[in-house]
């Protein structure tokens, strides 16, 4: 009866790596530092960023992507408005008046016959809005400053100081690029004036005067770099909005500014990590000796085939489908709506293939995905292949794929395993002995013809409990668009009940955040006429179908089963010399040493982490080596790589 | 009036009027107090916090805490924040807070004017104590302590143990640095600066705004992957002991006892989620006045504490 949601998608993870089992005391305590890290707070706690910094940085982003997300900006406009209201009551008015013209302009409304030209209004819109948001927000800076009279206390000027230092992060983003110099200038003064403060000292004790001469004159410094930039500030015609400070005579125009994702995004891998299987590692086979299963791991795990920003950003397949499953904690602003989802056809990744609408889906499982086409939600890709290409090439910018790599990523997602499900017998049938009585009546329900429901369809209709529960079909259930799409826009693919337990939340677009909340979709979308009790034993039944052995792995130590995946990278090295895959070698050592940066820092005996520098210079080394075509270093440096971790194996825990 | 009836009138919402001349107070204690002590029960044991970036979350965050040790104890618990750790003393002091949590320095300073005492040091990776780091960019080219002559360092505070007088020592041991702490640049830097918190101190150096920052060991942590990499530590000071939870002078023997046992079960890993929200530590150990001997001996040695 879940007719709706997972189709795959295209990205996925690594191998199945049995997880480390551990007493249960020391898992809970794993988990205790796993939450701290990797910015473990101990004594020195990280400083958050102010709400207007977070709220600017936000709107800046979205309000460069095409569709531009309105409710989010006049949300983070509102914010900023209500910060100005509580200092500056003419310029909070100037702003309301500003807000006002913005959304007018941004989101006209239809006249007469004549319909707004809505290219125009997004673009007139994002550039008033960004405008009159960096007009704000310097406002507030200066408004805090201006605060700080010739009697005021230290704890008075130490309070709107902070406040406005922190208030200027919202600047943080694209300064440093944009005026590097004028920059640093800013943030000496912040230096001066913060230690000029002199300290109040215990009882007294260490106590130092402030210095309020001298704190004057960097507050007069920041001051008049902001007023002069960007109090009148206007944004100009170029094609990316940013707060470019032109008065600065330090400004560089032709300065790039990287992308990074704004505040409230989280795109970390979840822990503890979902437990993947291969099929290969069922079998046996030898890691060493699946060459394209190990090229294809290596491709998934990398932001090296993806193009820009996502390669910048270190986005990769296995982002999102951590180790081939799911990612619930992934979140863009702009291009999220729930977690765990994104929209993949927006302007941001891959201009070129924008659809122009904001559209989310929720990433899908690919456990068992060769027995799940065809691909993508609506099922728009009748070979995984090619929904492959597309996703590397249209929704994340790469360039076009060497066909190796093509083999490989689908020798390896080809691998991709159901969990193991005792509580199934292999006719895809209820296993009596080892399900509650709930599952059992839940699983009558389910094989129910309903004559509302589609002219008569069960819940097995379409998930054929002896066919993996797909009917490789396209069916439209009502759950997208709305009154006025034409009926054949809204067919889906049928997704898989297996496993999907653990893969909430659910439907395309990710909005049903339970299996239960699905089903009782069903009963009212179908007026089915079910009872509570129907709906408890139906979810019984499908959370039963949907369950697996040991859904997440039990360890959040993951170091140790990541240095042993960079082995099996790495082992496609000889092959890929023998081939003349120059291009593929790069593509290997830039993702293992990416991969090593990252995870280092999870070694949990912080005095090995000399011996995981030393690796990941070995690994550098031997890039450039290869850049520069020398053949018999990039050897010996990889040999190194691999003789240093065989002898510290033992400590990179 | 003095200051601790400033910070009791501020506490209190029954006070008939708040004395204005403390602003700060006051945009304080609209911000801070979710829980505030009004009265000094004897069937209550008052806790007084030290404010960090957002005391509002902060009040929020050790409620679970607090809730444990309420239970743990049967004693109803009162938890507020206070402005600095003057106003935690003079809450102690005045026995309007039992107990607060305290760093080194302010801890020793606060030890000998008020008798308040250390009874549970912090564990950090495993250990009571930590240490403070010289840092700079690898780019830099700095390699050694004398490479930052006539150049810029960042520390976090003036009272700051691991942020200021244990990197400043390092530098007056090795001679490079003369002086007190009055005049810290000690005809070596061009300038130091006091960047206000260990995140401030460690951007400033990565930034590229000043040459090297002497901070804790684990703002490291505070720093992005990538980031790390691009600095390193050319000197650390000699071992600090941890960060403190503090009692007051006069706190009955069987309350005291039984808040630290109440606070040891949190190191339960069942009950580890609590600590998270008290200062980020690992877990607690018992600990005596005899383990901040070598703090108070610097301080001793750079004026703060005069015998």
């Amino acid at each position: 009866m879940l007719c709706s949601l997972i189709a795959p998608g295209a990205r996925l993870a690594l191998r199945v790596k049995n997880s480390l089992t551990m007493p249960a005391w020391l898992l809970a305590a794993g988990l205790v530092m796993t939450s701290f890290s990797p910015t473990s707070a101990h004594i020195v706690p990280p400083e958050e960023l102010h709400p207007v910094a977070e709220s600017y940085r936000r709107v800046s982003f979205i309000l460069n992507l095409n569709p531009v997300l309105w409710p989010q900006v006049w949300s983070d406009l509102k914010r900023v408005e209500e910060a100005l209201k509580r200092v500056n009551s003419p310029g909070a008015k100037k702003f309301s008046e500003g807000l006002a013209i913005a959304r007018r302009v941004a989101q006209p409304v239809a006249t007469g016959d004549e319909e707004p030209d809505m290219v125009v209004a997004r673009k007139n819109g994002s550039r008033l809005a960004f405008s009159l948001v960096t007009r704000g927000v310097a406002s507030l800076l200066i408004s805090r400053l201006d605060g700080i009279k010739a009697d005021s206390n230290r704890e008075e000027v130490k309070s709107r100081l902070n406040e406005a230092r922190r208030i200027s992060q919202a600047f943080a983003d694209a300064l440093p690029h944009l005026d590097p110099e004028g920059w640093k200038r800013l943030q000496v003064h912040w230096l001066e004036a913060n230690s000029n403060l002199g300290v109040a000292g215990v009882m007294g004790i260490g106590a130092r005067p402030m210095t309020p001469e001298k704190i004057r004159e960097s507050i007069a410094f920041i001051r008049r770099y902001f007023h002069s930039n960007f109090s009148g500030f206007r944004a100009g015609k170029e094609h990316r909005l940013l707060p470019r400070p032109k008065t600065s005579e330090t400004y560089i125009e032709s300065a790039k500014v990287p992308w990074r994702l704004p505040p409230g995004s989280d795109i970390n891998k979840q822990l503890p990590r979902p437990r993947q299987i291969l099929g290969m590692a069922e079998r046996g086979a030898s890691e060493a000796e699946t060459f394209l299963i190990a090229l294809g791991d290596m491709a998934f795990d990398s932001a090296e085939i993806f193009g820009e920003p996502a390669r910048s950003l270190g986005i990769s397949c296995n982002t999102c489908h951590n180790k081939g499953v799911t990612n619930p904690k992934f979140f863009i602003p702009g291009l999220s709506r729930e977690k765990g989802g994104m929209d993949v056809s927006n302007s941001f990744f891959a201009g070129h293939a924008n659809n122009g609408l904001h559209d989310p889906l929720d990433t899908p499982d690919l456990r068992g995905i060769r027995f799940t086409a065809p691909y993508g939600r609506n099922g728009r890709f009748a070979s995984l292949r090619e929904f492959v290409r597309n996703v590397i090439v249209n929704e994340f910018n790469g360039p076009e794929p060497d066909p190796m790599v093509m083999d490989g990523m689908i020798a390896y997602m080809n691998e991709f395993e159901f969990l193991p499900n005792p509580k199934l017998k292999k006719s895809g049938k209820l296993n009596p002995g080892k399900v509650s009585e709930a599952a059992l009546r839940g699983e009558k329900i389910f094989d129910r013809k309903f004559p509302q429901m589609m002219g008569g369809m069960s819940c097995a209709s379409c998930h054929i409990p002896n066919a993996n529960f797909v009917d490789h079909k396209r069916h439209n259930i009502g759950s997208t668009g709305g009154e006025n799409q034409p009926f054949h826009v809204g067919g889906l693919d049928t997704p898989t009940l297996l496993s999907s337990k653990f893969t909430g939340p659910y439907f395309h677009d990710g909005s049903l955040p339970t299996l239960r909340a699905v089903n009782e979709w069903f009963n009212t979308q179908f007026k089915l006429g079910l009872s509570r009790e129907d709906i408890d034993d139906l979810t019984a039944y499908v959370e039963a179908v949907g369950d697996g052995v040991q859904g997440i792995e039990d360890t959040v130590y993951t170091l140790e089963s990541e240095l042993e995946e960079f082995k099996f990278f790495l082992s496609t090295y000889d092959r890929l010399k023998q081939r003349k895959k120059r291009e593929l070698i790069s593509v290997l050592l830039k993702t293992v040493v990416r991969e090593v940066q990252a995870h280092k820092w999870d070694v949990q005996n912080k005095e090995n982490l000399p011996i995981l520098n030393e690796m990941e210079k070995k690994l550098n080394e031997a890039l450039r080596a290869h850049l520069a075509g020398d053949v018999k270093m990039t050897d010996h440096k990889i040999a190194a790589y691999h003789t240093l971790y065989q002898k510290n194996q033992d400590k990179l825990k | 009036m003095s200051r601790v009836m400033r910070f009791i009138r501020v506490l209190s919402p029954k006070a008939p009027g708040v004395f204005l001349p403390v602003v700060v107070l006051l945009v304080f204690s609209a911000l801070l107090f979710a829980s505030v002590p009004v009265h000094a029960g004897d069937k209550e044991l008052r806790v007084a916090f030290i404010p960090l970036e957002n005391p509002e979350k902060l009040i929020s965050n050790v409620k679970p805490a607090m809730n444990f040790l309420e239970k743990e104890m049967g004693r109803k618990v009162r938890y507020f924040i206070t402005l600095n750790y003057s106003a935690a003393v003079e809450a102690m002091i005045s026995k309007k807070a039992d107990v607060s949590f305290m760093s080194p320095l302010p801890y020793v300073l606060a030890n000998k004017y008020s008798g308040v005492e250390a009874v549970l040091g912090e564990i950090y990776d495993g250990k009571p104590y930590y240490y403070s780091r010289i840092f700079v960019r690898k780019e830099s080219g700095i390699k050694k302590l004398s490479d930052l002559k006539g150049k810029t360092i960042a520390y976090v505070d003036p009272i700051s143990s691991s942020g200021f007088m244990y990197p400043h020592d390092i530098f007056i041991r090795t001679g490079l640095v003369n002086g007190g702490l009055e005049k810290p640049e000690g005809g070596f830097f061009r300038r130091v600066y006091f960047a206000g918190g260990d995140q401030q101190a460690i951007n400033s150096m990565v930034g590229g705004f000043v040459d090297a920052a002497g901070v804790s060991q684990y703002a490291l942590n505070l720093l992005r992957p990538e980031q790390r990499d691009q600095v390193v530590a050319i000197e650390q000071s000699a071992r600090i002991p941890s960060h403190n939870v503090v009692v007051r002078k006069g706190l009955a023997p069987e309350i005291r006892e039984k808040f630290i046992v109440a606070m040891m079960k949190m190191n339960r890993p069942q009950n580890r989620g609590l600590l998270r929200a008290l200062y980020g530590t690992d877990g607690y150990v018992r600990v005596g006045h005899s383990r901040y001997k070598s703090v108070a001996d610097m301080a001793r040695k750079y004026g703060f504490l005069k015998e």
